[in-house]
């Protein structure tokens, strides 16, 4: 009966209504990638000034971000599919879209936990405008490179190898050459010059980049200027577990986590239960921080700490165990880069201490490199070389992508007069 | 796109009665505005009232069938939008749409009796083009149909009850673009197939006096489908859904006829549109976060039950011809503060007439039309509309045939 009434009912239906479901969005279509965000100038301008970001007098330009997925080369040397966001200006003179073409600066995103923090999961989820692409782009003018990095966006399922620089810097290169491979497709006319830099994470994976394109060849990068990074990691972790409580255990525990799985090594001799057995969940990007720390102890060492006393213990005294070796092995400033390099950091900062950065300085001068110095970010901010100015890791953030962006530009301005 | 262009040029939606309810469904009960449950004479009783079918002709098989064209003029509106600083002035798109009904009573030789209907009872289309109206319902569309089997029994010669089941699909559309205001955009649509039903009992305690009382339950239309949401022209899509009350709805009407030629019927109606508390999208992820306010937050709905009060005369003029008049008062259930461009209703003045003729022992047309005279309505939100709404309304003409056999 109840057949019989629905088949009727469905043969009235017909007659009155349509069928099937609703057409995908009808967003522009681009070869290779995809539009995730299109703010016109007058609308980014509007949102910058209701933000309170931007005034009147300010000059912003639109944004019209694309996700684009490339593959890369993994710790393993394997190829992974991954993904980056590349956000390019709009309304910005004939002359330089169409004749003096657009400069790149690629911007290396700091530590996260969750996938929905990576630059192009962002942009696809709010198609709106977020973080260092609103300084580097709407407000300077660069086509912002932005790779989600192996583990985030495209390749959430395979782990992230945190502050481990051959496949951060192999993420960021291949994003490089793909971003310039979309834009000859799309006719987004680029003028070759390549700025990098990053905060963070992202500091340190813009250095490991320079270091693979100066020692493996690749593109001219005008100026490197990594914000905050952890350069040294060898002392960052000796520096650490030296100290009897963390104050954010999770990124003690991603570095020992994604450590253990790219020099293949057994977890629990690094991160002791019930911690270690948690940490591929905790760290699956379905968390932010917040949602992980709560779930770590913050004591450092010990039977009841975060770490194995075996090889923290081991790590202090023989200089040939694995976890310093590979420490060792990931450091970026124990070289001496030919490219101009501005390490951009501020000298409040109370997660990575600004000592890294004068110690990676001074290490890289005595490697003989060509022009390396420190950028004090309260300094440049004040003018005031006495500045009694703190800013810590978290609030330096947007100043040094401000500084940084004031390099690029006055570099920009030098060679193309815009 | 295909759905797009079918669902814009095969709507069967329209606002008539109070909000978005639709109660005349045939010939008799278009020409008497719906007064039109104690004295039901043909096939449309197994719509109006089945426990009528037990009085009609037990050894004839009924049938009814028509369509109505309805021509909604333009809503105009006169005033302004809190927080945009122009005026909103705007008239609503015209509508012109077909809706088809039928009915079937089923001949018996014993005191039960089945029969059938086809019906569209409720539906709202409104669409604007205008820059400020379109940020709120460029359009917004709500279309049912209603299968319902109904049996009666015939308890004595003057007392009978009935009811059956009501199977309602639905399809809504959701449509809302910002232009130049504000760079948001909705597309909406989804569609739902739910149960309810309807009881019924009619009394003759003389022969020339009827009594009904039906009751239509209360379905809710919890529309699933998909949703593209977009912020600057850049959209997603959703699995999305939203949830409108076809509401409970109570009628009690009571008739006399005068030398079996002149029949005055009045109906009171009582709609439970208090069901209609909030207007709530749901999604399967959480939307772009700039659009939650605009396109996520329930917006309260808050509507009243209403009274509608109806008086249908018929006129037995010879064998052939049989004229009728009607005139309603329908309230609206929707408060000032809750007026919103995808419905604007108000108050309504209903006029309707018709006729029937004989044109053989089976064969019977007739036509109909109906004018609702929606009043004038002046809303002030404080953080809304600020204007007044006019016209509007409805004309329906409706044609049909019954075949008796």
């Amino acid at each position: 009966m109840v057949y019989l009434l629905r088949s009727v009912l469905f043969a009235v239906v017909l007659m009155v209504t349509g069928c099937g479901d609703l057409d995908q969005p009808s967003n522009p279509q681009v070869e290779g990638g995809e539009v995730v965000v299109s703010f016109d100038q007058t609308l980014m301008k509007k949102t910058l000034i209701k933000a309170g970001a931007a005034d009147e007098n300010t000059t912003v330009f639109g944004y019209t971000a694309y996700k684009i997925p490339y593959v890369t080369t993994d710790e393993e040397g394997d190829e992974v599919a991954v993904s980056g966001l590349m956000v390019v200006p709009t309304g910005l003179p004939e002359a330089v879209t169409q004749q003096i073409g657009l400069s790149l600066v690629s911007d290396d995103h700091g530590t996260i936990f969750a996938n929905d923090e990576a630059p192009g999961v962002i942009g696809e989820k709010t198609s709106a405008p977020d973080g260092a692409a609103i300084i580097l782009t709407a407000l300077a003018g660069f086509v912002t490179l932005q790779p989600d990095y192996i583990g985030f966006g495209d390749s959430n399922d395979h782990y992230h190898p945190f502050v481990l620089k051959k496949s951060l810097a192999n993420a960021t290169v291949d994003f490089i050459d793909a971003a310039k491979t979309f834009a000859t497709a799309n006719g987004i006319k680029l003028n070759g010059q390549l700025f990098l830099t990053g905060y963070s994470e992202g500091g340190y994976a813009a250095l490991a980049t320079l270091q693979k394109i100066e020692k493996e060849g690749g593109p001219e990068v005008a100026i490197a200027a990594p914000m905050s990074g952890p350069y040294a990691m060898n002392e960052m972790a000796m520096g650490v577990l030296s100290q009897p409580e963390l104050t954010v255990p999770s990124f003690m525990a991603n570095v020992g986590y994604s450590y253990a799985k790219a020099y293949g090594k057994v977890l629990t001799d690094v991160i002791n239960e019930p911690y270690a057995s948690k940490l591929a969940t905790l760290f699956d990007g379905s968390l932010n921080r917040t949602g992980i720390d709560p779930q770590l102890t913050t004591k450092t060492v010990g039977a009841d700490g975060l770490f194995n006393p075996v090889i923290v213990n081991d790590f202090f005294t023989d200089p040939n165990n694995w976890f310093k070796q590979a420490m060792l092995e990931n450091d970026v400033h124990r070289w001496a880069p030919q490219t101009q390099v501005r390490l951009v950091h501020c000298m409040g900062d109370d997660v990575i201490p600004f000592a890294i950065s004068q110690l990676a300085e001074g290490t890289m001068k005595a490697y003989q490199a060509a022009d390396v110095s420190i950028v004090p970010v309260e300094i440049a901010l004040t003018g005031d070389p006495a500045t009694e100015m703190r800013l810590g890791h978290a609030e330096c953030g947007k100043y040094a992508y401000g500084v940084a962006a004031k390099i690029f530009g006055e570099a920009r301005y030098k060679l193309f007069h815009y | 796109m295909k759905k797009l262009i079918v669902l814009s040029t095969l709507t069967s939606a329209i606002v008539m009665a109070g909000a978005y309810k639709i109660p005349e469904q045939s010939v008799n009960s278009m020409a008497l505005g719906a007064a039109y449950i104690a004295h039901t004479t043909d096939a449309d009783s197994a719509y109006f009232n089945p426990a009528n079918m037990s009085f009609l002709d037990p050894e004839v098989n009924y049938f009814e069938a028509g369509i109505t064209l309805a021509h909604l003029p333009k809503n105009n509106f006169e005033g302004t939008q809190a927080g945009i600083p122009m005026p909103a002035d705007a008239e609503s798109e015209i509508e012109n749409l077909p809706i088809p009904y039928m009915h079937f009573v089923m001949a018996t030789d014993n005191r039960w009796r089945f029969g059938m209907s086809t019906t569209v009872p409720a539906g709202l289309t409104k669409r604007w083009k205008t820059p400020i109206q379109k940020l709120y319902a460029e359009e917004f569309t709500l279309k049912n149909v209603e299968l319902n089997p109904v049996v009666s029994y015939k308890v004595s010669d003057t007392f009978s009850i009935g009811g059956g089941i009501r199977m309602v699909y639905s399809e809504g559309k959701v449509y809302s673009d910002g232009g130049a205001l504000a760079p948001i955009k909705r597309e909406m649509e989804g569609d739902t197939i739910e149960w309810g039903y309807n009881v019924a009992l009619a009394w003759r305690p003389t022969e020339d006096v009827a009594v009904g009382i039906t009751y239509r339950s209360k379905i809710d239309l919890n529309e699933e489908g998909q949703a593209n949401l977009y912020l600057s022209g850049i959209g997603r899509q959703y699995d999305a859904s939203v949830s409108v009350p076809l509401p409970a709805a109570l009628n009690i009407g009571i008739s006399k006829t005068w030398n079996d030629r002149l029949t005055l019927e009045f109906v009171y109606e009582r709609t439970f549109w208090s069901a209609y508390e909030t207007l709530d999208f749901e999604y399967g992820t959480p939307i772009q976060p700039a659009l939650v306010g605009a396109f996520d937050d329930p917006k309260d709905k808050l509507w009243e039950d209403t009274n509608t009060f109806r008086l249908g005369l018929t006129y037995q003029y010879n064998d052939k011809l049989t004229l009728m008049a009607g005139y309603s008062y329908d309230e609206t259930p929707i408060l000032e503060e809750h007026v919103s461009y995808e419905l604007p209703d108000s108050d309504a003045h209903i006029f309707s007439a018709g006729f029937k003729y004989k044109y053989s022992e089976n064969l019977t047309l007739g036509a109909a039309v109906l004018y609702d005279k929606k009043v004038s309505r002046k809303i002030t939100q404080p953080t809304g509309i600020n204007g007044e709404f006019s016209d509007g309304g409805a004309v329906l003409l409706t044609a049909g045939i019954s075949y008796r056999f």
